[in-house]
């Protein structure tokens, strides 16, 4: 058959020839041959082509590795020319500018309060922050969430995905969150401890995804009943390098639902993930819970790798291979921690304001405490309670502001010290060094402090002082 | 118009030869792949829509190279983060590119899992039947006798054998497209070439997963020139690593997601949220069991009910305006035929969920009124099913209203033993006045408004345990 078009016959630069001589035997004409010298620039012995008995056959060039090495024959060009950046331009892509899609609030008529659990009030606040992704492994105590969304997500066009594991949960939240698209995954402390691999990449790689994390029982496989001891993970140990995220720690139902919105909108505004610290207790736990006024509609971000024309020219990577340039990220980085801790350091104070015994608690030990307070302050007792909403960033600031007239401080967790160890680092890093008394009231394996716990020992520290 | 960048700007800064040329090694096998994927993107119109995920391992910078949306992924983890991308951004091509560390070894839960789920993604794996950025380690996909950094004497049965990766996903039920191509000649690398391209067409036509393995050469590793790694490839690889077509499935196009909904109304019926008003019927909140916050307890076994009470007196008391909680008992402790729940009713706020010590227990068997009974405050009150107990034990302060109703004999009078919860509500409301009688009854009939034929029944059963502990019938 006639050949009407003329085949492209093959050319090289050779400072883009690696010399690996592929090539060569892939031309059955035996048109390519190894030069004589090694090229100076390049440290190779390049190829050299005698495009004599060439017939355009193109076999050497679907040989040669090289994106720039064996090409055809470019049209106008000249080929003296060997200045690669005028050869193949200066440009990079021809991927434009990505324009950011706003998110978008529609509001919501009032409705009657939910009697739900805190694992639902959770979801449902995903849900109204825009989440239509969801990624998780079942585990107990926080199965219910991953449940819930397995239900509704379908309904609402959106996607739940049973992983494989914790490991791929975490990686499917870096391919949606990398997209752009608000994910979470509900786990429980082995769960999370899986996650943390991914979260450090996620944090490298500036990757938004919430994580809501209902303590259990450990180490180890522990038990499935209720413990506050993932906040040293949460606080100090996101995986490896230079790691930190905003970690809140709701107390009710309703907060369970509004911090899981809020989680939303910071895990964006950081573009960095978000956890939210539950105890077993409060997953469990039916109450109140009122709708906001208002529901998100999720646009897509500016960084986003959408898939789309706009966003083409993105890049979601944690690599940094210079060490001054890993060196100028973490500073970036260490910048937005700081951001985080100036501007979403949250606490709530219940009589606190001249108390002289300040009861430190977070999430159902927080309710607890709360009721010891409200006994105490009924017996006459100057008490009240701090309690952190964001255990990191620490609210030191408004601890601190409060700390003149404390004597003492009781610090009221279900773990082995783990909150206590963040108060004391923070008022240290805050310059505070002049602390009350600091006791506390502990449990592990699964109890959480009593209400009747906390007050005999708030009693039991004041008959001591009487003596 | 190439998919390659026209210059390779994140490879060190594009400054120099680098600009224009890879990292690999002279000869290596991912530099021709690299140039098949790109071809297919290119002839396939897809370059805006397609998504490349780069793994760790030698191709851990093929971002530098493809003018695509890029993400770089942890080491094993690349299908994981596809296939999160593919199920929120279903248009867009996503294709995850991995060597045989990556892929066979660290990631293969991610690799299977994947591939079983079946959603289009296209996989290219590169087999080089060795670790490359790490230094010449050995691959699971090493071939016994094989030399390598860390099977210095070779490969051995104490290694185990090398993994045949495009078997084992071929054997899965989600792949609608397997093959295994190699590079080491014209015919090889035409196969190829074309084997990448329709992985990734089965991606646009919504068709399926599609995965390609490619028997790659590692000059550098195998410590021979390229031609001799080339040779090796063929005479060694080949024989333990067949080529050809895995699985070729004839699937309609099926992929098709929906865009996610954001209309409000749904999002409000999925909550199961209501604008409708509960009405109330409390006048004040029953201050003559707690002044402010009022501690239950109900406790029985599995089918008892004690749950679903619980949450309808959290319900009642949520719509006549206060605050209510419900902890369950839950896990093995649950499943162990056992079933409690705490439940407090306050004014304001509950401040403590838990029920260590309860104003009121009901109890729906004997072990747990031996077990709660004495942990009842004094002055509370105690209702528990004597058609189960006959004996209130020890224990229990004096002072505690001790109240006896046949649940389960009027439930199964009632011909349905499970409303015997319902006829403890009743009891409860009789013995307590926790509520007026219509406040738990609009509870039960909001529970059930998709089961409204159900509503007599749990009516008539309220209305039984009402009378029975005003009649004081045991
Ligand atoms: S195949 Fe390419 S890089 Fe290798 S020798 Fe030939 S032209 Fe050079
Ligand atoms: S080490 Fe092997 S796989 Fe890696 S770039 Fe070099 S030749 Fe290619």
């Amino acid at each position: 058959m006639a050949q009407l078009k003329e085949r492209p016959k093959p050319f090289l630069l050779p400072d883009y020839c690696k010399g690996c001589g592929r090539c060569i035997s892939a031309c059955a004409k035996g048109c390519i041959t190894f030069d004589k010298e090694i090229d100076a620039a390049t440290g190779y012995v390049p190829v050299v082509i005698d495009l004599e008995t060439c017939n355009a056959c193109g076999l050497c060039m679907d040989a040669c590795p090289e994106p720039y090495g064996l090409r055809e024959t470019p049209v106008d060009v000249d080929f003296e020319l060997q200045d690669p950046a005028k050869l193949f331009g200066g440009k990079t892509t021809s991927a434009p500018e990505p324009v950011e899609i706003p998110n978008t609030l529609i509001p919501l008529p009032r409705t009657e309060p939910l009697v739900i659990k805190g694992n639902y009030a959770s979801a449902i606040g995903a849900l109204l922050a825009g989440c239509r992704h969801v990624f998780g492994y079942p585990i107990t105590p926080s199965t219910e969430g991953a449940e819930l969304m397995a239900k509704l997500l379908p309904k609402l066009d959106g996607t739940f995905l049973q992983a494989v594991s914790e490991v791929a949960a975490v990686n499917h939240m870096y391919g949606s969150g990398g997209a752009g698209y608000p994910c979470m995954t509900f786990t429980s402390s082995p769960g999370f401890s899986l996650m943390l691999e991914g979260v450090s990449y996620m944090i490298g790689a500036e990757v938004p995804g919430v994580f809501v994390n209902i303590m259990r029982g450990g180490p180890g496989l522990g038990n499935i009943a209720p413990e506050q001891s993932d906040v040293k993970l949460a606080c100090r140990g996101l995986g490896h390098g230079n790691t930190h995220a905003i970690t809140l720690m709701p107390s009710t139902p309703q907060e369970m639902l509004d911090l899981t919105m809020l989680a939303f909108e910071l895990t964006f505004k950081y573009r960095s993930p978000v956890i939210l610290l539950g105890d077993g207790y409060l997953g469990q736990m039916t109450g109140k819970v009122m709708l906001p006024d208002a529901m998100i509609k999720p646009g897509i971000p500016k960084w986003a790798v959408n898939g789309d024309a706009n966003h083409r020219g993105n890049l979601i990577s944690s690599i940094y291979l210079s060490e001054h340039d890993l060196e100028q990220h973490n500073i970036y980085l260490n910048d937005k921690y700081r951001q985080m801790a100036e501007n979403e350091s949250r606490c709530e104070t219940f009589m606190a304001d001249d108390a002289e015994i300040l009861i430190i608690a977070t999430n159902t030990p927080a309710r607890a405490s709360k009721g010891a307070v409200q006994d105490l302050r009924q017996q006459g007792v100057k008490a009240g309670l701090f309690r952190p909403i964001t255990v990191w960033p620490f609210p030191v600031k408004q601890l601190a502001a409060i700390l003149p007239h404390v004597k003492q401080m009781v610090v009221v967790e279900a773990s082995n010290g783990q909150l206590e160890d963040e108060i004391r680092l923070a008022l240290s890093n805050a310059g505070v060094t002049t602390l009350p008394a600091i006791t506390n009231v502990r449990h592990f394996g699964g109890m959480l402090p009593q209400q009747t716990e906390v007050l005999a020992h708030v009693k039991a520290i004041l008959a001591k002082e009487a003596r | 118009m190439s998919v390659f960048y026209d210059k390779f700007q994140r490879h060190s800064e594009g400054v120099g030869l680098k600009g224009n040329s890879t990292h690999y090694c002279p000869g290596c096998g991912h530099g021709l792949a690299h140039k098949y994927l790109a071809e297919a993107i290119a002839e396939l119109g897809i370059q805006d829509n397609t998504v490349l995920v780069s793994p760790v391992g030698c191709s851990v910078f093929a971002y530098y190279y493809f003018d695509v949306g890029n993400t770089q992924a942890a080491h094993g983890r690349a299908a994981a983060v596809a296939l999160g991308h593919k199920l929120s951004n279903p248009e867009a091509n996503v294709i995850s590119y991995q060597g045989d560390g990556d892929l066979a070894s660290i990631g293969l839960a991610e690799t299977v899992s994947a591939a079983q789920l079946g959603a289009p993604i296209t996989v290219i794996f590169i087999n080089n039947a060795i670790y490359g950025m790490t230094g010449g380690q050995m691959a699971p996909t090493s071939l016994m006798g094989q030399s390598t950094a860390t099977s210095p004497d070779g490969r051995s049965m104490f290694n185990g054998q090398p993994m045949r990766m495009a078997e084992l996903i071929a054997g899965l039920d989600g792949p609608v497209y397997v093959e295994r191509v190699a590079l080491f000649d014209a015919k090889n690398r035409r196969l190829a070439k074309k084997a990448i391209k329709k992985a990734v067409q089965c991606q646009v036509e919504g068709r399926g997963y599609a995965f390609i393995e490619v028997l790659a050469e590692c000059p550098t590793h195998l410590k021979l020139s390229p031609e001799e790694t080339e040779k090796w490839v063929k005479e060694q690889m080949v024989p333990v690593f067949p080529l050809g077509v895995k699985k070729d499935l004839a699937v309609d196009p099926w992929w098709k997601r929906p865009s996610p909904d954001f209309e409000p109304a749904h999002m409000l019926k999925a909550a199961g949220a209501s604008s409708d008003a509960a009405s109330r019927y409390c006048e004040a909140f029953p201050t003559h069991l707690n002044p402010l916050d009022i501690s239950l307890k109900l406790a029985g076994s599995g089918g008892d009910g004690a749950q679903t009470a619980a949450m309808l007196i959290a319900r009642a008391a949520i719509n006549e305006g206060f605050d209510a909680t419900h902890i369950p008992s839950y896990g093995p402790e649950s499943r162990g035929g056992t079933s409690y729940a705490d439940v407090h009713v306050a004014k304001d706020e509950v401040l403590n969920p838990a029920s260590p010590h309860p104003d009121v227990l009901i109890a729906f068997n004997a072990p747990s009124l031996a077990k709660f009974g004495p942990t009842v405050v004094k002055g509370g009150t105690i209702v528990y099913d004597s058609s189960i107990v006959k004996d209130v034990p020890e224990g229990i302060d004096p002072s505690v209203k001790v109240v006896g109703a046949p649940f389960t004999e009027i439930a199964v009078d009632l011909g349905k033993a499970v409303v015997k919860n319902i006829v403890a509500l009743g009891a409860l409301q009789a013995a307590t006045g926790l509520f007026p009688k219509e406040t738990i009854l609009a509870a039960v009939r909001q529970a059930l408004k998709d089961k409204c034929a159900l509503i007599p029944l749990n009516e008539e059963a309220f209305a039984w345990g009402v009378k029975a502990v005003e009649e004081g019938r045991k």
